[in-house]
């Protein structure tokens, strides 16, 4: 299980960030998203697997300076 | 420390008014050249036209000087103001302030937004405005004290010179033992040996117990403040409510004030965490999309990136309440708590240090080629005290550095230091020594523009490949983000009024990555649209941070969810609240238009203004040498083969680069075209008749200068 923006979500071994976004709408609009304390970047969602227990903020908008 | 004296010179006692609506109706105008202080009063036409803070000052400074007025004449001005709402303790990033003055680096208008509390204590003392002209021979103290109704102009002798110990020592002075009722504007010794002085804004930190401060960094505009002989300026106040703006509707004012903070708390730690890590987070996320800029804008990447990103800065920044506005939820001012330089005069010593943040890490780290927190640290520290701008230090130093490397400049030029990329100990040397005045320091303290010529002139140099990688526009460096795969950001940056700095339109993520721009009309909309917007913060006191750092969690779903439009209707229902002048989300872009407008013209008054000075360099724009494209040759190959239909076969990398700027370039003169009609001005880049009596800045004067430069009126 993990926690998607606060919600219980749940998990499978193997999860990548790409797995995980396709279960949302408009998911096109998410180009980092955070594991923790960590930032991933779109470039690398497919890549990136989501660890059982986390903590996943989808970040809406990078705004910069 | 040295035993300092302060003598009065002149002493304005006057009533302070009564705030009505966020003004105080009337400016403060100080000519040290002879002491002397007055008062103007603020029109109706002035609140309806130029609305406060940026517009305010663009007025002022307009009325102040003339056609060939340079930087360091008499009749030169700096102008500081708020707006507004600033002030306003309910609704965060309330307490902006803009400076504005004739650059040293642009020789025309420079704008910078700064936080720390000096604006709004300005405006509760009685003056929606400042206006510093003349130059004293000898080193003034401005002090404006609300309190006791009294403006002093001072004498100063023996005070510190660097801005770090002058802050602190000022606030005791005049805090009559309440420092958080103080806000000192001061520099430091970098300012007078530069082009690329800045000034710092205080605020108290009562937890620590501390002067912290902003940067007003842009332009050079300490250097202006030192050659006036202004030591610093100081304004005291009280405490400040939500009332002490008189606000027109308190409750409303409450309502939507507690909505935006409670949205920002709720939301900013599940986002981008600005509250605990400032903008660092940028820092591995430009990384990932190749938008770092490394090596003087070479590359977007690094491996090394990760060690000077948010995950290090997490643990380096002291916690705790860092709002450089009193109630600012999204408080991202962080500081470093008992750092100890390796070098300079306060080499061993403990410091407190006001960042890092995003800028300062790539303009002072990534951009040269320096992956190393502790250095990064060293360099804010010094330049913060020594009154530099950490983002034109650093561009300037990374352009010098690639000089260097490419043999354009030598030792022998450098007075010994080997300039490569990387280096740490020359990097801070290239900083003490732009304090001092001294050694090729002081040469890359004149800034990119500078020297090209003397690097050229003195030296050599082939100055085409100069300005070819010299990331200077207008006169003015670079702020740190890489723009060769983003069309828009090059318009961002080429357009913006007052060289190329990212806070008046940050459009990189919308067209590269979220590609919300495919077509020119939509970039030109969008450089209309996001700069129109990003200047209304500075006309009102705000900061434009909790508008589209914190994002409502259903903000996808809404129709052009790159504008947070329920922050922006937010915004407009907080303005009519404070001022009782009803408006809504289109009216605050029509508020901004008649300002940026006239700040366009002001360039043009100025000798500059025209479609010629939006041109950028190429580097800015695509690859220079062939490392660079040999660097993502895959990218460059596909988009000649696919976008511009070229048979590369059998060419060599040095044909495709000659060919891909060819295209480039055009895109680049294209993009100006649609934006100017966009904008409503002339293919020339100037605005139109039709323009400026649309937005009621058709004064006798505008229209002259529009005549002159052939525009039919
Ligand atoms: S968001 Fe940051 S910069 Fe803006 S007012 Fe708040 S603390 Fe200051």
């Amino acid at each position: 299980m993990i926690k998607v923006n606060g919600e219980k979500h749940s998990w499978y071994q193997g999860m990548t960030i790409k797995d995980l976004l396709n279960n949302f709408n408009k998911s096109h609009l998410y180009a980092v998203v955070r594991i923790n304390d960590k930032h991933i970047s779109m470039p690398y969602f497919e890549k990136t697997l989501i660890p059982d227990n986390s903590e996943v903020f989808l970040i809406p908008m990078i705004a910069g300076g | 420390m040295k035993e300092y004296k302060m003598e009065p010179l002149n002493t304005f006692n006057y009533d302070r008014p009564v705030i009505e609506k966020g003004y105080a109706n009337q400016t403060l105008c100080i000519d040290i050249s002879d002491f002397v202080i007055s008062v103007k009063p603020v029109t109706e036409k002035m609140k309806n036209v130029f609305i406060g803070g940026k517009g305010f000052d663009l007025w002022l400074l307009w009325n102040a000087v003339n056609n060939t007025t340079k930087w360091n004449d008499p009749e030169n001005a700096i102008c500081i103001a708020s707006g507004p709402m600033g002030g306003t303790p309910v609704y965060p990033g309330s307490g902006k302030s803009i400076v504005t003055t004739i650059s040293p680096l642009t020789g025309s208008v420079i704008d910078s937004n700064v936080g720390g509390y000096f604006g709004p204590y300005l405006k509760f003392s009685g003056f929606d405005a400042l206006e510093v002209t003349g130059k004293s021979l000898k080193d003034v103290v401005i002090f404006i004290d609300g309190i006791d109704e009294k403006v002093q102009i001072f004498k100063a002798s023996g005070l510190p010179d660097d801005s770090y110990t002058l802050s602190a020592t000022l606030t005791e002075h005049f805090a009559k033992g309440k420092p958080r009722n103080i806000s000192v504007v001061s520099t430091g010794p970098g300012a007078k040996n530069t082009r690329m002085g800045c000034l710092n804004f205080t605020w108290y930190d009562l937890k620590r117990k501390r002067a912290r401060y902003k940067q007003a960094g842009r332009g050079g505009i300490g250097g202006v403040f030192a050659d006036k002989g202004i030591k610093a300026i100081v304004a005291r106040w009280n405490t400040v409510t939500t009332k002490t703006n008189n606000p027109a509707d308190a409750n409303t004012l409450k309502d939507v004030g507690r909505k935006h903070s409670r949205e920002v708390v709720e939301l900013d730690p599940k986002q981008n965490q600005m509250a605990q890590i400032g903008t660092t987070h940028l820092v591995p996320i430009m990384n990932d999309f190749d938008l770092l800029p490394t090596h003087n804008f070479q590359y977007g990447q690094h491996s090394e990136a990760d060690n000077i990103g948010q995950e290090v800065f997490r643990r380096i920044f002291d916690p705790g309440y860092d709002g450089c506005w009193m109630g600012c939820t999204l408080a991202c001012s962080h500081g470093v708590k008992d750092f100890v330089p390796l070098t300079g005069p306060y080499k061993g010593l403990k410091v407190f240090v006001d960042g890092p943040e995003y800028e300062t890490i790539a303009g002072c780290g990534s951009n040269l080629g320096i992956f190393d927190p502790h250095t990064i640290i060293e360099m804010n520290f010094y330049c913060d005290t020594y009154g530099l701008d950490t983002i034109s230090v650093g561009t300037s130093t990374a352009f010098a550095m690639e000089c260097f490397e490419m043999g354009l400049i030598n030792e022998s030029h450098t007075h010994g230091m080997n300039l490569l990329f990387g280096n740490r100990s020359a990097a801070l040397e290239v900083v003490h020594q732009m304090a001092r005045g001294e050694g090729f320091g002081q040469i890359i303290g004149r800034g990119v523009r500078q020297m090209k010529v003397i690097f050229s002139r003195d030296y050599g140099a082939d100055p085409d490949l100069m300005q070819d990688i010299g990331m200077e526009a207008k006169g003015l460096e670079f702020s740190e983000y890489m723009t060769k795969e983003s069309l828009a950001q090059q318009g961002g940056y080429g357009l913006a009024l007052k060289g190329p700095q990212h806070d008046e339109a940050w459009l990189i993520f919308l067209d590269m990555v979220h590609n919300f721009m495919p077509t020119f009309e939509k970039k030109a909309e969008a450089l209309h649209w996001f700069p129109m917007f990003r200047t209304w913060f500075g006309l009102c006191g705000l900061c434009k941070l909790p508008w589209n750092d914190v994002v409502p969690e259903d903000n996808k779903d809404t129709l052009e969810p790159a504008k947070v439009m329920k922050h922006v209707e937010w915004y407009a229902d907080y303005y009519t609240a404070v001022t009782g002048r009803q408006t809504t989300a289109d009216g605050l872009i029509r508020m901004s238009e008649a300002v940026y407008n006239f700040q366009r013209i002001f360039n043009l008054k100025m000798g500059f203004g025209q479609r010629e000075h939006d041109n950028i360099p190429y580097r800015a724009v695509g690859p220079v040498k062939t490392v660079e494209y040999e660097s993502r040759t895959e990218r460059y190959d596909k988009q000649l083969v696919e976008k511009h239909n070229v048979d590369i076969t059998g060419k060599t990398t040095e044909e495709k680069i000659v060919l891909l700027r060819e295209f480039r370039e055009k895109l680049y003169e294209k993009l100006k075209d649609a934006v100017y009609k966009r904008r409503g001005w002339t293919n020339n880049g100037i605005p139109t008749k039709e323009t400026v009596k649309r937005l009621g800045i058709d004064f006798p004067e505008v229209l002259e200068l529009l005549r002159a430069h052939g525009v039919e009126t």
